[in-house]
């Protein structure tokens, strides 16, 4: 599991490659505490390469977007596969991000 | 509710029976009205028809004796005019009249002043009656100025007979009297004397008051100047006239009487008595013209009506009581109507009422059968019979992760409060069976509601099962309810402890019993509304006819739970005959059917509780999906759903930094894949976690509850299951 963080004009661009399981979330998230430090105005998360998520892994997302909210950034989806999406679906996570 | 709203006093009904009364009434007093007219103008027609004929007859009677006194004197007269040229013969001549006629007490030939010069002015040959003897004498004399007496001027005048005013003879015959007196006239027509007969009218108050037209009625007679000449007072009579009489009356209609008396005239008129009494006053003269005498006829009122008014009076006394009687009947007659209508409809909401209640509560209880028509593995049959009053008897069920909650149970009492109860149980078992799955959890939040909240002393016998469908294990606790049947190769009731309705005491227990249910085998539940039917001599259909009617069935292999269902009640229906039904019948019989299938994979892997290890279960995972051939999407769900059960387990199931081990065991048969995710942790039920909301806000969301989420909607079925004090947990999923 990698996770390639970008900076782009003040926008930042997360892009997973691999599965966020259960046991890989911890590390995803530590990976992305420095972009979050920087109270960026606009985050994407790019799951072109993203095979598998878990809970744990979806609350790692919810995190990001917790935190973006508190100081105004925009969080965004983006790359998802029909598996992935489904899980957001069931979980209802479709509904709290915006995609591009 | 409305069972206890008011009537309206004032009812429609009631209302037109007044208006009806009225009108009765209204109709009896103008009836009687006008009956009362009609005969007091019938009455009063009468009156003056025998008035006017008791003045007629009255009349002839006086002109009889009158005519005939003018007659004989007339008749006298033509012999004075032949004999005139003999004065003394005058003497015989009036004697003659007094012998002639009984009625004539005294007669006069009084001449002209100086007729006969030798007889001197006054030549008067007078003769009378004293006693039986008849004497004469000069009537005119010094003292006794004939010339100028009425008797003598009015006819000489008139040249016709005349009737003097009566008078009273005083000193003479100590009577009432009156004087014929006509003119005698000589050869050439020139009056030279009259010619008198004194009338003694004693006789009048005899004939006008001899008979009455009323006991009370009374005639008189005046004369043409209101002397009293007959009246019923004896002492009036020739001592005052009418005018005396009558001048301080207070009623002037009486001096207007009295003018038209004394006129002539004949009329009526109805006057007051000094009394102040009414009385009708019918009055005429004589008819002969000449003595202007006037007769009235005088008769009371109270008189006259009186027959009238008592029978009227007694009419309307009947009248009244009648209408009263007809009132006094029409509002019995409302009231009781009124009264039995409100009694009909109040009889009819309440049992509408009931009929309602007694709809919504089999409305409530599960309905259509087969219930589960996709599922191989439970038949189930339910059957309520209500008996005519609403009961409260209740049976539900329901599969919640591969396990049937069911319970059937009976509320204590009837009607609508027992249906109430009824109804809050049912409800109360679906939200607690929502997340308990131990049926003395159940049982025990049932009866601490039912018994925080029991204020009517309502309690329910209730049994409380729930099969495993994927064992059979069947778990169950009962309160106060009537065994089961077990309908397994040998049927005998399903032993139960004894113990109290659920109700009655918070905190109570009851415990949980166990067993295993072979597939095949039929659970049946009922209600004692089965064991207690009655037949028409009150004999119970009793648990014996109830078992063996299960071991016909059994026999003859029919242990579905519909035939099952429609046997007990055939049986039931032929004992009780024509009785009516006095409870609920209620049964419930649940078939066990879990088909028997080949094992075709069977793996399992051991991990620790460290998520660490969760690749590893990603790759037993994978292999498994590959064998039964999921298409990576499957797979990908699969391995999700794998993952968040077993890292549930890894973070709940044991202390932290206590080891313990994780066995996940994969078998798969033609229709299905299962896991079973088995520890030996504390009891730890995933399955009683409540549903996460997943339309709240990202703030909003908790972090918790995602991960048995995405296991309930990736799967098809998760059991959780604490057998032998290990936490076992299985997933299913249908293979493609």
């Amino acid at each position: 599991m990698k996770t390639i963080i970008t900076e782009q004009n003040g926008s930042y661009v997360a892009a997973f490659d691999g599965r966020i399981d259960t046991a890989a979330s911890p590390a995803v998230e530590q990976d992305l505490k420095p972009m979050l430090e920087k109270n960026p105005k606009e985050i994407i998360l790019d799951c072109t390469k993203l095979t598998y998520i878990s809970s744990s892994g979806l609350r790692v997302f919810l995190s990001v977007l917790k935190n973006a909210k508190t100081w105004g950034g925009k969080v965004y989806l983006t790359g998802l596969n029909d598996d992935i999406r489904n899980i957001f679906s069931i979980t209802g996570f479709i509904n709290l991000f915006q995609f591009k | 509710m409305n069972i206890f709203k008011k009537i309206q006093p004032q009812t429609p009904r009631w209302k037109s029976s007044l208006a009806l009364i009225i009108t009765a009434a209204v109709l009896i007093e103008a009836t009687s009205a006008i009956q009362y007219w009609f005969a007091s103008n019938g009455i009063q027609k009468e009156v003056q028809h025998r008035a006017e004929s008791e003045l007629k007859v009255k009349s002839l009677e006086i002109q009889n004796v009158l005519t005939a006194v003018e007659v004989a004197v007339n008749n006298k007269a033509w012999w004075i005019e032949q004999q005139l040229a003999q004065p003394d013969t005058m003497w015989g001549i009036t004697r003659k009249l007094l012998a002639d006629n009984e009625i004539i007490v005294g007669s006069a030939i009084a001449f002209e002043p100086y007729y006969y010069p030798e007889k001197g002015r006054q030549y008067s040959p007078y003769s009378y009656k004293q006693g039986k003897t008849i004497e004469s004498k000069q009537l005119g004399t010094e003292q006794y100025e004939y010339h100028e007496k009425e008797w003598y001027t009015a006819p000489l005048q008139s040249g016709h007979g005349h009737w003097s005013e009566p008078y009273y003879d005083e000193g003479g015959g100590e009577m009432m009297m009156s004087t014929y007196s006509i003119p005698i006239h000589d050869q050439t027509g020139k009056a030279v004397a009259i010619f008198t007969a004194d009338v003694s009218l004693d006789w009048l108050s005899g004939v006008i008051n001899a008979h009455h037209i009323y006991p009370s009625s009374y005639n008189l007679v005046i004369s043409r100047k209101g002397q009293m000449m007959a009246c019923p007072v004896e002492s009036l009579v020739m001592r005052q006239t009418i005018q005396e009489l009558t001048a301080k009356a207070e009623d002037t209609t009486v001096l207007h009487v009295n003018r038209q008396m004394m006129a002539g005239k004949s009329g009526q008129a109805s006057v007051k008595d000094p009394k102040g009494k009414k009385n009708y006053v019918f009055y005429a003269p004589l008819d002969d013209g000449q003595t202007g005498w006037s007769m009235a006829v005088v008769c009371s009122d109270h008189e006259i009506y009186y027959g009238l008014r008592q029978v009227t009076f007694s009419l309307m006394l009947l009248m009244l009581a009648g209408l009263a009687l007809m009132v006094f009947i029409i509002y019995r007659i409302a009231r009781g109507a009124r009264k039995l209508q409100d009694v009909n409809a109040e009889k009819e909401r309440i049992g509408s009422e009931l009929r309602i209640a007694s709809n919504i509560q089999r409305g409530m209880l599960p309905k259509i059968f087969p219930p589960y028509p996709e599922r191989n593995d439970v038949e189930i049959f339910g059957s309520l019979e209500p008996a005519k009053e609403v009961g409260g008897d209740l049976y539900d069920y329901f599969i919640r992760d591969e396990k049937l909650f069911f319970c059937i149970g009976d509320v204590s009492g009837k009607g609508v409060p027992a249906s109430l109860v009824m109804a809050v149980t049912r409800s109360l078992f679906r939200t607690v069976a929502a997340h308990e799955a131990m049926p003395e959890r159940i049982m025990a939040s049932l009866n601490d509601a039912m018994a925080e909240m029991n204020e009517t002393n309502m309690f329910v016998t209730l049994f409380v099962g729930v099969l495993d469908l994927p064992t059979g294990r069947l778990r169950y606790s009962n309160a106060g309810h009537d065994a089961p049947i077990i309908m397994a190769s040998d049927v005998k009731l399903l032993p139960v402890e004894a113990n109290i309705p659920v109700g009655v005491m918070t905190g109570w227990k009851f415990p949980t019993q166990e067993t295993m249910i072979v597939p095949q085998n039929t659970i049946f539940l009922y209600t004692d509304g089965l064991t207690e039917a009655e037949d028409t001599n009150h004999n119970l259909f009793g648990e014996d006819r109830m078992l063996s009617v299960a071991r016909n069935a059994q026999k003859e292999n029919k242990q579905e739970p519909q035939a099952v269902i429609r046997q007990m009640t055939d049986a039931v229906h032929g004992f009780v005959g024509e009785a009516e039904q006095s409870d609920d019948l209620t049964m419930l019989a649940i078939q066990y059917t879990k088909p028997q299938l080949d094992v075709r994979l069977l793996r399992s892997i051991t991990l620790t509780n460290n998520v660490e290890e969760v690749p590893q279960l990603a790759q037993f995972v994978e292999e498994v999906c590959e064998v039964v051939e999921f298409d990576p999407a499957t797979t990908m769900s699969i391995n999700l759903a794998i993952e968040e059960a077993v890292v549930n387990v890894m973070n709940y199931a044991y202390p932290k930094n206590k080891k313990g081990n994780i066995c996940i065991e994969a078998q798969a048969n033609d229709v299905r894949l299962k896991f079973t995710i088995t520890d030996s942790g504390t009891p730890f039920d995933p399955t009683a976690k409540e549903e996460v909301d997943t339309t709240l806000k990202a703030e909003e969301r908790p972090i918790g509850g995602l991960g048995i989420h995405l296991v309930r909607q990736l799967m098809d079925s998760i059991n959780y299951e604490r057998i032998d004090g290990k936490n076992i947990l299985t997933l299913r999923k249908k293979l493609n």
